[in-house]
């Protein structure tokens, strides 16, 4: 769609569909059924809800930490409808709860990660913040910033070699595009047309670091020109802009023509994680003038504009995912915590004797 | 049975492997056409082609990262680096991601994949292409660690390594690549991880060894037997896991134990078996456990077989442990 209407090009200025007024600004037809939109509003609700949740638990110490996700939502909707769910590839970084749960991660596990229960699909194994799903294919989320990058190509490269026409995704926030495993991801991607679409969750800071401390580069999205890619900015506080660029970007790699880099210029409304106070590096004001731009609001509007919603409506939602939130959170919490022995499994595939002599002696 | 080296051996298991499983696939520098610089792919591209013998960027980090990610999405990747000392670009890759992936995912993903990694000195290489960095990884829960000395076992610890479900970290003694010829089976032949191998019964001394180091300790244990005193050598053949059964049945049978490793000697993987020697059955000894190491110097290029534990050094390390 995109590419046919021949206005989106590497270097424009960020795509976006919607005005901030919430009017539908492109020059095509919107070819989403009214229900798409609806249950993408609802994802971005959800997000924003289960943010909020978890920062409560946080300072209820029932969780050690939380990497907020609020001002990303509208990235991350779009992100995931442009995916096949459980059949495509996410690699995921630390602050994509909202990409997760519109891929369909139930919000049982996000909760049993948060708090290291059973409820847990991967075991209590590693802090908040670091989801991974394996029926969804949601490689669970790792630490160290870009390392992700390379697997992620790995798996896109085993999925043009058996032709299993699968798309690796992998999002990462800009700081991690200084690493050099974001330099040997795009660059192998690149000479080998790897079905993956790399995509940068721009929100301007990584922890304190501004990004004009972060890349010399006018944007991250003209960093794809190096490696043989096309690169594209997106308003990423527009859901729709980024799921159409999504769209055209994963269309592009499940056809066989290689990797595509796409930033997505988003903000984090709170700080970097519940361990940082971000007033000592973001002035008070361009916060508030990120939030005037919030995707929550700008696709409300959008609704109220094509007649799709009302306050009635609002009121019902936010009721209704309060509800599920709460159901969720007591189910990961009725599964219990994770119990101790579990520490000396699947450090491999059997565990070894010496594993099994330490577990004697805890 | 053929007459192969070390490197041969390497390559006619690729070659056998790759036949049995098409999951598995080479990737590293100049491993295609080139067939690899010590040439252990050579003639395998052309057998399997590019999709199968992937010449990579030069690049350690999207070797053994994209490694992660094939073995994760169900390939089964050996991937070779051309030297361990060029493994470091790549050892996070190693540690944060092929190590950890299986515990952080609750078991959901898993990568089983091997890292060829030639290494080790005597090839007048300086630090950059000397190195035994094994340390490294045997301090990484989540890798295993091999260590072959011999073309036959070259064959069957591979064939193991490379259909373990788990990350498997190849170390090749490459002094030792075309420097003899032994019988190895042609068919399938696959030796278990963590079963060390008697490389000599004896009596009087335990030598413990492996890799590289394994032919100067035989060596010794020649020079040993024309003085009358029957050395005991085992070759570990793995590091992780080890063979902790077969060394402290013979520790404890003889009670005099020389460890030959040609890493660093300060936290060598030798000083693991010297602490567990100590503490399981420290009644048993005769002698405090000797060690018998490269020493704690970046691998030097002058001095390089002055460096190497070679059999004078391992000699007089047993006279001491005799005459305690």
């Amino acid at each position: 769609m995109i590419q046919e209407t021949h206005l989106f090009k590497p270097f424009d200025k960020p795509l976006s569909l919607v005005t901030d007024a919430g009017v539908w600004n492109a020059p095509f037809e919107l070819d989403l059924p009214d229900e798409t939109l609806l249950n993408m509003y609802r994802d971005l609700v959800l997000s924003r809800l289960l943010d909020e949740q978890l920062g409560k638990l946080q300072r209820l110490g029932k969780t050690s930490f939380v990497a907020p996700n609020a001002g990303h939502e509208g990235a991350h909707v779009g992100v995931a409808y442009a995916l096949r769910a459980g059949f495509d590839w996410l690699f995921p970084y630390y602050r994509d709860h909202g990409l997760v749960l519109a891929l369909g991660v139930p919000l049982r596990e996000v909760f049993g990660q948060t708090l290291a229960t059973r409820a847990d699909p991967n075991k209590g194994r590693q802090m908040p913040a670091h989801p991974g799903s394996g029926a969804l294919n949601v490689f669970t989320a790792a630490s160290p910033i870009a390392s992700h990058l390379p697997p992620a190509v790995g798996a896109a490269l085993s999925m043009k070699l058996r032709g299993t026409g699968q798309v690796a995704v992998a999002t990462f926030g800009e700081g991690a595009t200084s690493e050099g495993d974001f330099h040997a991801a795009m660059n192998f991607a690149g000479v080998q047309g790897a079905p993956i679409v790399f995509v940068c969750e721009n929100n301007g800071y990584a922890i304190s670091v501004a990004l004009r401390k972060q890349s010399g580069s006018e944007t991250i999205a003209a960093k794809a020109y190096a490696y043989g890619m096309p690169g594209y900015t997106v308003d990423g506080m527009d859901a729709l802009a980024c799921y159409y660029v999504m769209q055209d970007a994963v269309a592009h790699a499940r056809e066989g023509r290689g990797p595509v880099l796409v930033e997505l210029l988003v903000y984090r409304y709170g700080a970097h994680s519940s361990a940082d106070d971000d007033s000592a590096y973001r002035p008070r004001e361009e916060v508030a003038a990120w939030r005037r731009r919030d995707p929550l609001g700008r696709f409300r509007r959008f609704l109220e504009a094509r007649g799709l919603w009302e306050e009635v409506q609002e009121r019902g939602l936010r009721d209704e995912l309060g509800r599920t939130l709460s159901a969720a959170l007591a189910e990961a919490e009725a599964a219990g915590s994770v119990p101790t022995e579990w520490l000396f499994d699947d450090v491999y595939a059997e565990v070894p004797d010496t594993l099994l002599e330490q577990r004697e002696s805890l | 049975m053929a007459q192969l080296n070390f490197v041969q051996a390497i390559t006619h298991t690729l070659d056998f492997e790759m036949a049995r499983d098409p999951r598995v696939v080479l990737l590293g520098e100049d491993v295609g056409k080139r067939g690899g610089v010590f040439l252990a792919s050579q003639g395998l591209f052309d057998r399997y082609g590019p999709d199968r013998v992937i010449d990579t960027p030069l690049s350690e980090a999207a070797i053994v990262g994209a490694a992660v990610g094939m073995a994760a999405h169900g390939l089964r990747p050996v991937a070779e680096v051309q030297f361990s000392d060029y493994i470091y670009p790549g050892f996070d890759q190693l540690v944060s991601q092929a190590a950890k992936l299986r515990y952080r995912s609750g078991g959901q993903f898993f990568a089983p994949m091997v890292v060829r990694l030639p290494a080790g000195g005597g090839v007048k290489g300086g630090h950059h292409h000397s190195q035994n960095p094994e340390t490294h990884f045997v301090h990484t829960p989540g890798l295993k660690v091999v260590y072959p000395s011999s073309p036959a076992d070259a064959k069957g610890l591979l064939t193991t390594a490379i259909r373990d479900d788990d990350p498997v970290v190849f170390m090749e003694p490459k002094r030792l690549y075309r420097a003899f010829k032994e019988e190895v089976p042609d068919g399938e032949y696959a030796v278990p991880l963590g079963q060390a191998r008697v490389r000599l019964e004896g009596d009087d001394v335990v030598l413990i060894s492996y890799g590289g180091s394994v032919a100067e300790t035989l060596m010794a244990a020649g020079a040993l037997s024309e003085q009358g005193v029957s050395a005991h050598v085992l070759d570990l053949r793995s590091l992780l896991p080890w063979d902790k059964g077969a060394v402290l049945e013979a520790v404890a049978r003889v009670g005099r134990v020389v460890l030959v490793s040609e890493a660093p000697k300060t936290a060598g993987f030798v000083s693991e078996i010297a602490a567990t020697i100590s503490e399981e059955i420290l009644d048993t000894l005769l002698a405090p456990p000797a060690r018998v190491t490269g020493f704690d110097t970046p691998y030097p290029y002058a001095q390089d077989r002055a460096y190497l534990p070679g059999v004078n050094r391992i000699l007089r390390a047993v006279q001491g442990v005799l005459n305690y």
